[in-house]
């Protein structure tokens, strides 16, 4: 009976029961206004968002989540466009030719061509992850523990090797995320590691208030610097998409799709390197490359098309692994968890269904984007002009009261506190944030496997190596650390070329 | 991306404008002493060599690798900034924060602590938010100039009430969570 068809259909059914559009309509609003406004982030919206959810249904708090994330992805690249700011670190790509478009007295065509792009995306991403997540999930219940303790490991290095300027602070971020998950009772003999007898560290350090702290009280330091922005292009043209952009780059949009996606479904690297990836490799195809960067229609395109792609794409090894493809997957992950959904390779087995009812939220999330970007227009606009001296105390608030709720503690505020400062400090030093907060996400497999691998074994670390599975996941870690030494690349590349015939 | 306006945003939100390598080798130092604590806290951590038999479930283990990887990264960031000039007298020029964003940073840090350590838990939320909410606002407003003070003042104190009751409304009523 697993007929991926009729599964389909009854994802869309179990999905769409109750006011399920009422609740993807206000999330998709909620998700693009917090996308939109430059200093809350998709990570931040969904993380604050989970709050919420706490008292819905598994079905009803997913469906949101999963409209958050859509939306504010999406929502990004409207500042982007008009102000020149991206959003969400993912619009960074688009603020290239998008706001040269809107300077050009364009801004409603930018828009349009965003739109069009980013729904594109997100079908095709969407159709990646419901025709290979089942059966990449079949596959992934081959891995045992050793095969998951790498899996966690490769997670880390290659979010460090590519998520940030610096491999090397990435690598310090992703094992300082690892550390901060040790924190509290171990699941063998409960021994509260790092406690110091305070009976509040040894229940552990939560992982929303960490989060919430992370990506929103620093957020909100970080956007209280520097000068205030102002002008917003207030002449807006028409933003209904044109059927010839699709036709004239459908290659493109494959192309970044397909990139988007795969890029997504790697373990920590998010969207933005998605719609980096995709505007680079557009480029370099491109006939018209010389237009990118002064307002080409087909550069904002394979940004917007690769950013989009990248969310159904992130979400395929959190439902097969356990392992987030971007930071905000890795919150929706946390989500997942609380709701009492346990994502990774046995959902195959215990859930299949679960996976089609995401794709059902995806595609409803998008559908719902589609119509927003459509018809918000300007109210979008009196948002962008909020003044952030009045908006940054109002989401401070809210990331209180998200810290808080989940286990009631006080202790939990001053957690979210801690770690602000902490993440402010070291995005201040240059530190990427995705290896961290994958690092803290990460934190417990790798913990219970490396652990349960080495009991299996009897204390020997040989299988870690030798399993085929083992070996080729570890080869992939080796090469992804090497990826990132100076030099290494070039040297590669050096050996191909020197054996070519001259 | 050499056809990039200059204004655009880098390709990654971590990497701005270096930091002078002088500053590197603090960070390295810091983290070098974080590292070897946390390797001398999991070794101090028992092993339960009785009840697993074997030692390999003790505690420490997975801590003190993670210590160990930081300690090793700490020392080749250290590394890296010598080899890059850090300890050249040159080294310290440039500055992290420019001297406004350090006044902007301490007032949103020192209220947000003072909101969050303090007024939580000690007053009734709502007025909690609606006090930070107010004091925010009006010292991020205040620099704005006499003319309108007033005006503004009031909208930030009706922007600070209704966001209390909002929040507590919205939070503790509709969606059922619990409040500090």
């Amino acid at each position: 009976m697993n007929n991926p068809f009729v599964m389909l259909g009854d994802g869309f059914a179990h999905v769409l029961q109750g006011g399920a559009i009422f609740h993807a309509f206000w999330a998709v609003l909620i998700g693009i206004v917090i996308g939109a406004l430059p200093g809350l982030t998709a990570t931040m919206g969904v993380a604050l968002l989970t709050t919420l959810t706490f008292t819905m249904g598994p079905q009803v708090a997913m469906l949101v989540l999963v409209c958050v994330y859509v939306g504010a992805i999406y929502g990004g690249s409207r500042s982007a466009i008009l102000l020149n700011i991206p959003g969400t670190p993912a619009s960074a790509a688009s603020t290239l030719d998008g706001f040269p478009l809107a300077r050009k007295g364009m801004a409603g065509r930018a828009m349009g061509i965003s739109t069009l792009g980013s729904w594109l995306g997100t079908l095709f991403g969407t159709l990646i992850l419901a025709m290979f997540a089942p059966s990449f999930g079949e596959f992934a219940l081959e891995f045992g523990s050793y095969e998951m303790f790498w899996v966690a490991l490769f997670g880390i290095v290659i979010a460090g090797s590519l998520s940030g300027g610096d491999a090397l602070k990435g690598y310090i971020a992703g094992f300082l995320g690892l550390l901060v998950a040790t924190v509290g009772q171990e699941t063998n003999h409960a021994y509260p590691r790092f406690a110091f007898g305070n009976a509040d560290l040894a229940g552990g350090l939560g992982l929303l208030p960490v989060l919430v702290g992370v990506f929103g009280v620093a957020e909100v330091l970080n956007s209280m610097r520097g000068p205030a922005v102002k002008a917003v292009s207030s002449k807006i043209d028409s933003v209904i998409p044109r059927v010839r952009d699709v036709a004239q780059y459908w290659r493109t949009i494959f192309r970044s799709g397909a990139l988007g996606t795969f890029i997504g479904a790697m373990p920590g690297l998010g969207e933005d390197i998605a719609a980096w990836t995709s505007y680079a490799a557009a480029k370099r195809a491109s006939a018209e490359r010389e237009q990118f960067g002064k307002g080409s229609v087909e550069g904002l395109m394979a940004a917007e098309t690769g950013e989009s792609a990248c969310v159904p794409g992130a979400i395929i090894p959190v439902l097969t692994l356990a392992v987030p493809g971007s930071a905000p997957a890795a919150v929706l992950m946390a989500a997942m968890m609380i709701h009492g959904l346990n994502p990774g390779p046995m959902l195959a087995i215990t859930a299949p269904e679960f996976i089609y009812q995401i794709v059902a939220m995806l595609v409803i999330a998008d559908m719902v984007k589609l119509v927003y970007g459509l018809v918000l227009v300007k109210p979008l606009l009196w948002v962008l002009l909020i003044p952030r001296s009045r908006l940054m105390p109002v989401v401070f608030v809210l990331c209180t009261v998200g810290a808080f709720a989940i286990t009631s503690r006080l202790f939990d505020i001053w957690v979210m506190l801690g770690a602000g400062l902490v993440g402010f400090i070291l995005r201040e030093l240059r530190f990427p944030m995705a290896p961290l907060v994958l690092g803290i996400v990460l934190g417990d497999l790798l913990d219970k496997n490396l652990l349960r691998g080495l009991v299996l074994s009897g204390g020997d670390v040989s299988p870690f190596f030798t399993r085929p599975i083992s070996a080729g996941l570890c080869a992939l870690t080796v090469l992804a650390a090497l990826w990132a030494v100076p030099g290494f690349m070039d040297r590669v590349t050096g050996l191909f070329r020197r054996r070519q015939p001259v | 991306m050499s056809g990039a306006p200059e204004t655009a945003e880098s390709p990654f939100s971590g990497d701005r404008a270096p930091l002078p390598p002088r500053v590197d080798l603090y960070t390295a130092a810091v983290l070098l002493a974080f590292g070897l604590a946390v390797i001398s806290l999991a070794w101090s951590m028992p092993t339960f060599v009785e009840q697993s038999h074997t030692g390999l479930t003790a505690p420490g283990i997975v801590p003190g690798f993670h210590g160990l990887v930081i300690t090793f990264l700490a020392v080749l960031l250290a590394l890296r900034a010598v080899r890059r000039g850090a300890l050249q007298p040159s080294a310290t020029q440039g500055r992290a924060l420019a001297p406004g964003d350090a006044r902007q940073l301490g007032t949103a840090a020192f209220l947000g602590v003072l909101y969050a350590g303090f007024l939580i838990g000690t007053l009734p939320f709502w007025m909690a938010a609606a006090l930070f909410v107010f004091a925010f606002t009006a010292a991020f407003e205040w620099d704005a100039g006499p003319e309108g003070r007033v005006r503004r003042l009031i909208e930030a104190a009706v922007l600070g009430i209704g966001t209390g009751i909002a929040v507590t409304l919205v939070f503790e009523r509709i969606f059922l969570v619990r409040l500090p």
